[in-house]
C-alpha cells in the first residue's frame, strides 16, 4: 500500500477513536472523510484488497434487510465480510467502512465486501468502489424533496452503473423500472421475480410509479400487481413485456405468522412475517448466484434470520405487546397497514412522522398511503407524535378517522401499555428510529423488574 | 334543496406526485361534511371530458417525463377548457398543472405546449426549488403553507400573483411572489398537498363553484377546524422564527 493511503488510513482510525471518546455519536462519516481528503483514491485502494468479490445494494425499499441477508449468508459459508453500517450508505460512510475495518497496518483482511449504497450517492461511489455485481431491489417514490423526481432517481443509477460496464447487475424484473434501467445500462444482468400473487389488496396502494411504457409511453397493462408499480405487466404497444425470472420463489405460504416459500430446490420455513421480506430474501439469493458464491448454508441463516433489523422489534411493558416498525416511504407504509389489519385483535397505535432532512421535509407522501383501511383496523385508539403530527392527524382527520396527538411519547407510552388494549404498535419514519428503540428497551426493562 | 358538486380530477394516472390526493379529498370531505353532495370524477388520460358537466377542476402535479406524455391530451381539451375557465369555471393547478395552464413549459431537453389559459411560460433550470413555503395571498387573513419541489421558473406576466413569499422561493426563487390567480383559478406550486392545511382556501374554491352553479345566496357553513390551523400555524410559527430560519440556512449549505 502507498504511504498516502496509510496515512489516510491511520488518521481516519485517530477520528474514529477521538470521537467515541468524544462520546459525540458513532463516528462513521468522518473518518471517511478525512480519509478522502488525504488520499482521494482510498476507496480503489481498499475495495482492490478485498480477496474474492464486492457487491452493492441499492434501491428504495429493502436494502438493508437484503444487505444483512448477503453478509449473513456468506458469513454462514466462512467467509470474511465486510459491511457498512445502517445510515452509513454515501460516500465517506462507505469509506469508513473500509478503513475501519483494517488491521494495525492498514491491511484488510476480506473475502467479500457487502455495501448498501443510497441512489444519489451510487454517482460517486460505484466508479470508486468498481464492484463486481450490483443488486437493485426496486425503484420507487420515496424522499421527492431530495431525490426529485423517480425520474432523476433512476437517471442517477443510470449513470452510476454505466460507469462500471462489467459489474453485474441483479434485478426485480417485477419492476418495470428496475428492469428499464438493466435493459438501458447494457450491462449482463441477472433477474428475479415473483410469479404468483403474494400480496392482498390493502398493500396495495392506488398510487403508482411508472405505469407508463419507457420506451414508447404507452400505458402498461398488468396481470396483477404485488405492490407499487411491481407486477406482471406488458406494453400492448411496444411488446416490451416481464421476462421469466431467471430466479423465483414459489410456493408461498402463509403459515401462522411466518411466511414459507421454495426458491429451486430449496424448501424454506422462513422466519419473515411480511411478503416482502420473501423478495428480499430471493434477491439475495440470485446475488449469491451472479457472485458465483458458495450458498450451501442459505437455508439454515434465512431460517434463523431476524429480518427485524432493528427495524421491526418486539417489546413487551407492562405485559402488553409492543411492536415497533419503520416506515418512511409510501410503499412501506402500506405494507406496514397491511400487517396491522391482519391482526384482528384491538389494538392501540401510535404514528410518529417526523420531517428532518434524513426523513424527508416533505410529507405529502403520507396522502400516497391509503390510511382509510384503518378505520376498519379494530384500533381502540390512534395517537400521533412527531414534528408533523398535524399533518398525520389532517390525514386521518380526511378519512374520518379519529385520533389524538401527544408531544410526549413516553407518558403516552406508559398509559397506553398500563391501560389500553395490550397490543400496542408503534410506527415511526427514519429519524425517530433509533430514540424510540431506546424509550421501548428501556421501559421493557423497567417493567420486567 | 340538496346541494351538489361535481369534481373532475384530470390525468390521475400521470399527474399524481405529492399527494394531490389530499386535495381531492379535501375538496370532497368539506362538502360532505356540510352535508353537499360530492362526485369525484377521475379522467384517466385519453378519456373525453366534458366541461359543462364539472364545477371544480384539479389539475395536478407530474414529473417532466410525464407531463409530456400528458401534453398530447391537453391538445385535445384545449378550447373547452378556456371556455371553462373563461365562464368563470373553478381550477386548481397544482405544481406540474399549473406550468400547463400556460403557453409553455420548455425543459431540458424538449418544449411542452401548454394550454395557453394563463398568459405565462416556464423553463427549467438545473437547480430545484425544494423546501416548506409560506405565502401572504390578499384572497385570505390566514397565511397560506406548503412545499414547493420544481425545477421551472414560471413568469407571470400581468397576472396577478397567489401570494407575497413570505418564506420559500416561488415562481422563479427571484421575484418574491408565488402562483397566479385569474378569474376562479388559482395555479400554484405549493403541495404538501395544499388543500388540507389551508382550509380558506379550499372553502374558497367550494364557495366560488357552489355561488356560480347556485347564485350568489349560496355560501358555506363554517366548519371548526382546530386541526387544520395547528398544522398550519405550526409552519407559520416555525418560520416566523428567525433563529430557526438561520438554523436551517446553515444546515442546507453544509
Amino acid at each position: 500500500m502507498k504511504l498516502r493511503s496509510k496515512l489516510a488510513v491511520t488518521c481516519a482510525k485517530w477520528t474514529s477513536t477521538f470521537i467515541r471518546k468524544l462520546n459525540r455519536g458513532s463516528g462513521v462519516t468522518l473518518p471517511g472523510y478525512i480519509a478522502r481528503i488525504i488520499d482521494p483514491g482510498i476507496l480503489t485502494t481498499m475495495s482492490e484488497m478485498v480477496r474474492e468479490k464486492t457487491i452493492v445494494t441499492m434501491g428504495t425499499n429493502g436494502k438493508t434487510t437484503t444487505n444483512s441477508i448477503l453478509y449473513h449468508a456468506l458469513k454462514a459459508e466462512g467467509k470474511k465480510v465486510i459491511i457498512n453500517r445502517t445510515g452509513a450508505n454515501m460516500l465517506n460512510g462507505i469509506i469508513s467502512a473500509f478503513v475501519l475495518a483494517t488491521d494495525r497496518h492498514g491491511n484488510l483482511d476480506a473475502d467479500y465486501a457487502c455495501i448498501e449504497v443510497d441512489e444519489i450517492a451510487s454517482v460517486r461511489v460505484l466508479p470508486q468502489l468498481k464492484p463486481d455485481c450490483a443488486l437493485l431491489t426496486n425503484i420507487s417514490r420515496d424522499q421527492l424533496d431530495r431525490f426529485g423526481e423517480v425520474d432523476i432517481t433512476f437517471q442517477k443509477l443510470k449513470t452510476a452503473i454505466r460507469s462500471v460496464p462489467s459489474c453485474k447487475l441483479v434485478i426485480n424484473c417485477d419492476d418495470v423500472l428496475s428492469y428499464t434501467l438493466a435493459a438501458e445500462s447494457k450491462n449482463p444482468y441477472l433477474t428475479y421475480g415473483i410469479s404468483e400473487q403474494i400480496f392482498d389488496d390493502i398493500s396495495r396502494s392506488e398510487i403508482r410509479e411508472s405505469i407508463f411504457c419507457r420506451s414508447c409511453g404507452k400505458k402498461l397493462e398488468y396481470e396483477f400487481f404485488h405492490y407499487g408499480q411491481l407486477g406482471i405487466y406488458h406494453c400492448p404497444h411496444c411488446g416490451l413485456k416481464r421476462p421469466t425470472p431467471d430466479f423465483t420463489a414459489t410456493d408461498v405460504v402463509l403459515r401462522g405468522e411466518v411466511y414459507s416459500f421454495r426458491i429451486q430446490e430449496l424448501q424454506i420455513d422462513s422466519t419473515a412475517r411480511t411478503p416482502y421480506n420473501i423478495y428480499n430474501t430471493l434477491s439475495a439469493y440470485t446475488a449469491l448466484q451472479a457472485l458465483e458464491a458458495p450458498e450451501t448454508h442459505f437455508k439454515e441463516t434465512i431460517e434463523s434470520f431476524d429480518y427485524g433489523n432493528n427495524r421491526e422489534s418486539i417489546f413487551t411493558i407492562h405485559g402488553a405487546r409492543v411492536q415497533l416498525h419503520l416506515a418512511k416511504n409510501p410503499i412501506g407504509f402500506q405494507q406496514k397497514i397491511s400487517l396491522v389489519l391482519k391482526d384482528p385483535k384491538p389494538k392501540d397505535v401510535i404514528i410518529q412522522i417526523n420531517d428532518t432532512y434524513q426523513d424527508g421535509e416533505d410529507v405529502s407522501w403520507l396522502w400516497d398511503v391509503d390510511f382509510q383501511y384503518l378505520a376498519d383496523a379494530n384500533t381502540a385508539t390512534i395517537t400521533t407524535n412527531g414534528t408533523r403530527r398535524h399533518d398525520m392527524g389532517l390525514r386521518l382527520k380526511y378519512e374520518d378517522i379519529p385520533c389524538d396527538s401527544t408531544t410526549d411519547l413516553k407518558a403516552t407510552l406508559k398509559k397506553l401499555t398500563r391501560d389500553g388494549t395490550k397490543n400496542l404498535y408503534v410506527i415511526v419514519n427514519y429519524s425517530g428510529l433509533y430514540r424510540t428503540n431506546r424509550l421501548l428497551t428501556e421501559l421493557a426493562a423497567q417493567t420486567a423488574q | 334543496m340538496i346541494m351538489r358538486l361535481t369534481i373532475g380530477h384530470l390525468y390521475p394516472d400521470l399527474l399524481n406526485l405529492y399527494g394531490d390526493r389530499g386535495n381531492i379529498q379535501c375538496f370532497r370531505k368539506r362538502l360532505e361534511w356540510r352535508g353537499i353532495k360530492a362526485e369525484v370524477l377521475p379522467f384517466l388520460s385519453g378519456e373525453r371530458i366534458d366541461f359543462s358537466k364539472l364545477d371544480l377542476v384539479l389539475l395536478g402535479g407530474g414529473s417532466d417525463r410525464e407531463q409530456e406524455l400528458v401534453c398530447q391530451y391537453l391538445k385535445e381539451i384545449k378550447t373547452d377548457f378556456k371556455e371553462y375557465v373563461e365562464d368563470g369555471g373553478v381550477v386548481l393547478a397544482v405544481c406540474g398543472g399549473y406550468q400547463l395552464l400556460g403557453s409553455y413549459y420548455k425543459t431540458e431537453k424538449k418544449l411542452i405546449e401548454g394550454l395557453e389559459i394563463l398568459d405565462i411560460y416556464t423553463e427549467w433550470e438545473p437547480e430545484r426549488l425544494i423546501r416548506n413555503i409560506v405565502l401572504n395571498s390578499p384572497l385570505f387573513e390566514t397565511p397560506v403553507v406548503g412545499f414547493e419541489n420544481h425545477g421551472g421558473r414560471t413568469y407571470i406576466g400581468k397576472h396577478a400573483p397567489f401570494g407575497k413569499v413570505f418564506f420559500g422561493l416561488g415562481n422563479t426563487g427571484k421575484s418574491g411572489y408565488e402562483g397566479v390567480v385569474y378569474k376562479n383559478v388559482i395555479a400554484t406550486y405549493l403541495h404538501g398537498p395544499l388543500l388540507p392545511k389551508n382550509p380558506h382556501v379550499c372553502d374558497y374554491l367550494l364557495e366560488r363553484a357552489l355561488q356560480r352553479k347556485y347564485g350568489k345566496e349560496a355560501t358555506l357553513t363554517p366548519l371548526s377546524d382546530p386541526l387544520e390551523h395547528k398544522a398550519n400555524r405550526y409552519i407559520v410559527d416555525r418560520y416566523s422564527d428567525k433563529k430557526y430560519v438561520l438554523k436551517e440556512t446553515i444546515k442546507r449549505y453544509t
